[in-house]
């Protein structure tokens, strides 16, 4: 037996194991979510379970099980041996009565995940496949993690979870040092750690198993249950399973701490367990970053907002009669007593980042499965190379046979065929193919507008917001992110394209504003970078989203107007495979809509950088529950 | 030694001393979790990491057993050594020297983790597991050349395993686990593209490469190497009282390191750097106390001096500093460098 790390050795995190009590106290909460960045101790607490409920196991799920180990297929050897068709058990059939271990969740493939969260909940399992159909009843506790940064569940499937508690950070020096302390004898003599705390274990195993025995004379009085309903509609959790879940752990709570009657803190704690992860838009959270609101003036801003720069008065772009007016047009009011601005280069904050909508096209690629953050768009491979999801009829040419399947497909027949000395004989009919499924793998190229005009109005500011959302976002479904920009006299690559943005944001903050705007000359380097060299292989997706507001004041090759060179550039660039995306930032009245034209050229989808964070999921929303259950 | 297997000695390797120094710490205590070597082209970190090889300590393996389980570590133990073990305690042992095992990038799932053995399930009519890269890195060092290429779903499956210490398949009919402990060495040349941070986080130390800058050196690197190509068993015996010199001082600190408690000081010293950094695990609090352990214990001492510690953070924070993907960190070496010299002044 490999020795477990003792859940009372674990240092801090009292609301995440007062969780893992309740579900473990309940046989009614059947999944929980515990997230946590790199190295906070996810894996050692959920590991840790088992050594509070003897008798329990903790099964491991890992991440790339398949089908017929999940939900079990053709008992192979007894069909070979005796010609009997029995189904063998999957792992959810085999964690019945047991916990289920499911590390980096949200990095498992969505089928998997799907099939898990629905016989956890209904504790069922069918299987319906390689002639055998199977019921079972199966009945255990999902323990799975997650570290958000490497991408999220959708909604519906955090919706599934009972439960879900986030790991605190632990800034006390002695915790910390403690954590270190145990962490080592452990890793030298675990025996002696357990012996540590042997007290402590059984007594919480005591307390568990009294928990159980009570929970059924536990009770919500009236007035209670009416308060975790109006919590949920406070929050906007949708659906019931928020309620059911925080009236279990409530009584959980209630029956670990002896008591027969649930208590205003066994709610308030509940409803953190239950419903921060279903929470939605709160109606009146602060609307993110639009443009038009400005955030209050910060002293250190103050400064640049006196002398905004004006590049189209200080630097007339060399314009042919037609655009004129419209550079008249601009001059309104409001910028007029503005005094003409000296010629810097001025560098402005990240604005706050949000949830990216999705701004990549992706019904223009009909192979691809639907795109979530925390996987990349998978396409089914074409070759022997990528990840085995599943198997089918072979086709015409049967290079990549499925082994396990074509076994299986065969096992049923062996009583009756000639072996010729082989243990198994395998027809054709029974050759079963590789379904093998690989990641697209994505390159995005962001073509950023570094002029002096994304410098009115602290624009830039905004942009620079949603560069880091789009870069987050990307990162997340594992994309490769480059960055270009371009200001004054021409285009700079600041990030070539990279699995690991996490230096553009430190190149964003120091990323200078000002000059001219050479859009023509960024987009045709862009568009080179995509398609010669290295990044221009066409197994992937390219995209390139443009952050400008469309405005071009410097010619790339010849003298006809920017503006003409810019649209007959667009046009030809649109025609190659690489798709564009326009994030239009003009703002202010009146519009000129040249983001509008250019993406029209490029036959690139449109939004305008408000749209973007349109589903902004207010942030601070742990303000209702969180702060309560902290102070109790 | 057969001629066409003669790694270059590590002794010969001119200067790239941090790259040697996290190579050696994690023989001595191979919990610190490995070590990713980023370069250019031609700064010797293939070669370092494949002349390890040559240095590394000897154990005693159970006989027979693929997964090479020792007896006297029954937390690691293979399902058939563990009934072994439970039956009579005693069985018969072999020596076996630890080793690299290389993890091509071509490397496909089933082969990394391990399979259906279909021989045997034609033949026998029964399901065996055939073992993986992951079982033959057992105990041993798994290396990656260019880890920054590696496909994503290997990678999942490598952080899988480094995680628990043991390989979980649960895939094309076959339920099998076994112990799977492996010091993670990668290398990359970072203009390729960077690491995905999870990867990241899950190397041990981090050492940056550069190409030798010192023309007295250069030229020494290219006079050995020429003097190594024509004859390199002539070139070997040349160095063999070096090596010898390297593995008596890695075997002598591996027995030290075992007896060495951290002090309360390297404790606080390691969590006050830490909460400087504002990192949220505690990978970097730990990897920074065993790195100081182990570096003390290879220079012969037992207790953990400044210098030691100053090392370990050169080699164990860099890639930590800038924590979640998209914070900027406030920190460099040079404030850790001066808030560890306050904690020992």
């Amino acid at each position: 037996m490999t020795p477990r790390f003792p859940f009372s050795a674990i240092t801090g995190q009292q609301q995440a194991k007062k969780a893992l009590l309740c579900a473990l106290a309940s046989d009614e909460i059947r999944s929980i979510l515990i997230t946590g960045n790199c190295g906070t101790g996810k894996s050692v607490l959920a590991r840790s379970l088992e050594t509070i409920v003897p008798g329990k196991r903790l099964l491991n799920l890992p991440l790339n099980v398949t089908n017929d180990r999940l939900l079990g297929s053709i008992d192979m050897d007894a069909a070979v041996s005796t010609g009997v068709i029995r189904h063998s058990p999957g792992i959810l059939e085999q964690a019945n009565r047991h916990i289920l271990y499911a590390d980096d969740i949200n990095l498992m493939d969505e089928g998997a995940v799907t099939s898990l969260l629905n016989t956890a909940e209904t504790g069922e399992v069918i299987c319906e496949r390689e002639s055998i159909s199977h019921r079972a009843r199966t009945q255990f506790l999902l323990v799975a993690t997650m570290n958000p940064a490497e991408g999220e569940l959708s909604p519906a499937q955090m919706d599934r979870f009972d439960l879900c508690i986030g790991l605190d950070s632990i800034g006390e020096e002695e915790m910390r040092g403690a954590i270190i302390r145990n962490q080592l004898v452990f890793e030298r003599e675990p025996e002696t750690l357990s012996r540590h705390y042997g007290e402590q274990e059984s007594a919480l195993t005591k307390t568990v198993a009294a928990a159980r025995d009570r929970l059924p004379y536990v009770s919500i009085p009236e007035g209670h249950a009416g308060l975790i309903a109006s919590v949920c509609l406070e929050l906007g959790v949708a659906g019931q399973r928020g309620d059911l879940a925080a009236a279990r752990a409530a009584k959980a709570l209630a029956a670990l701490d002896s008591r027969d009657s649930v208590e205003f803190d066994d709610i308030k704690l509940a409803t953190l367990f239950a419903l921060e992860h279903r929470r939605r838009e709160i109606p009146d959270a602060p609307p993110p970053v639009p443009p038009q609101n400005k955030p209050p003036k910060q002293d250190n801003e103050r400064e640049q907002e006196k002398n905004p720069p004006e590049p189209d008065q200080s630097n007339p772009p060399q314009e042919d009669p037609d655009t004129q007016p419209e550079t008249n047009q601009e001059r309104d009011p409001e910028k007029k007593k503005n005094l003409p601005p000296p010629l810097r280069d001025q560098i402005f904050a990240i604005g706050s980042p949000f949830e990216v909508i999705r701004y990549l096209n992706e019904s223009s690629q009909k192979t691809t499965r639907k795109q979530k953050s925390g996987r990349r768009t998978r396409v089914i491979s074409s070759d022997a190379s990528g990840h085995y999801r599943s198997f089918r009829f072979p086709g015409k040419n049967r290079h990549d046979i499925a082994i396990d399947a074509t076994l299986r497909a065969a096992a049923p027949y062996q009583c009756s065929r000639e072996k010729h000395g082989l243990a198994i004989s395998v027809r054709k009919t029974d050759l079963r193919e590789k379904v093998r499924e690989k990641k697209t793998a994505h390159t995005i190229l962001f073509l950023v507008d570094a002029s002096g005009s994304m410098g009115a109005r602290k624009r830039m500011v905004a942009v620079k917001g949603a560069i880091v959302s789009l870069l987050t976002d990307a990162y997340q479904k594992r994309d490769r992110v480059g960055m270009m920009v371009f200001r004054g006299s021409g285009s700079r690559l600041l990030l070539p394209p990279t699995k690991s943005p996490d230096l553009a944001i430190q190149l964003l903050q120091a990323l200078p504003t000002g000059g001219m705007t050479p859009l023509t000359q960024g987009l045709a380097d862009a568009f080179e970078l995509l398609t010669r060299g290295r990044f221009a292989s066409s197994d992937e997706n390219r995209s390139i989203v443009i952050l400008s507001d469309g405005r071009v004041n410097v010619s790339w090759k010849d003298t006809r107007s920017p503006y003409e060179e810019l649209r007959d550039l667009a046009r030809n660039v649109s025609e190659s495979d690489i798709r564009f995306v326009v994030v239009d930032t003009e703002e202010g009245f009146p519009r000129l809509g040249r983001a509008r034209a250019l993406a029209g050229d490029l036959g690139a989808t449109y939004f305008r950088l408000e749209a973007l964070c349109s589903r902004h999921l207010a942030g601070a929303v742990q303000g209702v529950v969180y702060q309560g259950g902290r102070t109790s | 030694m057969s001629g066409e297997n003669v790694v270059y000695p590590f002794s010969a390797i001119v200067g790239q001393d941090d790259m040697k120094d996290a190579l050696m710490a994690n023989i001595v205590l191979p919990s610190i979790g490995g070590v990713l070597i980023r370069g250019e082209k031609g700064t010797a970190k293939s070669t370092s990491v494949r002349a390890l090889a040559d240095l590394l300590p000897e154990r005693e393996v159970i006989k027979g057993c693929i997964f090479r389980c020792s007896p006297s570590d029954t937390r690691n133990l293979c399902e058939s050594c563990r009934e072994i073990l439970a039956g009579n305690g005693h069985p018969e042992t072999v020596p076996a020297r630890m080793r690299v095992v290389e993890l091509p990038l071509c490397a496909t799932e089933d082969r990394v983790a391990g399979t259906l053995d279909i021989e045997h399930a034609i033949t026998k009519g029964t399901r065996k597991f055939e073992p993986g890269v992951l079982a033959s890195a057992n105990g041993n060092i798994l290396y990656v050349d260019e880890v920054n290429l590696l496909d994503d779903h290997i990678v999942d499956l490598l952080l899988d395993a480094a995680a628990m210490g043991v390989n979980f398949v649960e895939r094309e009919g076959i339920s099998y686990s076994h112990p799977a402990r492996f010091l993670l060495v990668g290398t990359m040349n970072p203009e390729e593209g960077d690491l995905r941070p999870q990867l990241l986080d899950r190397f041990g130390l981090v050492v940056d490469v550069e190409g030798e800058r010192d023309t007295a050196k250069r030229s020494e690197i290219v006079k050995r190497r020429l003097a190594f190509e024509p004859d390199p068993p002539a070139f070997l015996k040349q160095y063999e009282a070096e090596q010898q010199k390297i593995r008596s001082r890695i075997l002598a600190a591996r027995q030290l390191v075992r007896t060495m408690e951290p002090d309360d000081h390297l404790i606080d010293t390691a969590v006050k750097v830490s909460l400087s950094l504002g990192v949220d695990g505690h990978r970097s609090d730990l990897t920074l106390v065993k790195t100081s352990l182990a570096l003390a214990a290879l220079d012969g001492r037992s207790t953990v001096g400044k210098e030691h510690i100053l090392k370990a953070a050169g080699l164990a924070l860099p890639h930590r500093m800038r924590r979640r993907p998209f914070e900027e960190s406030r920190v460099d070496i040079g404030t850790i460098h001066s808030l560890i010299e306050e904690c020992y002044s």
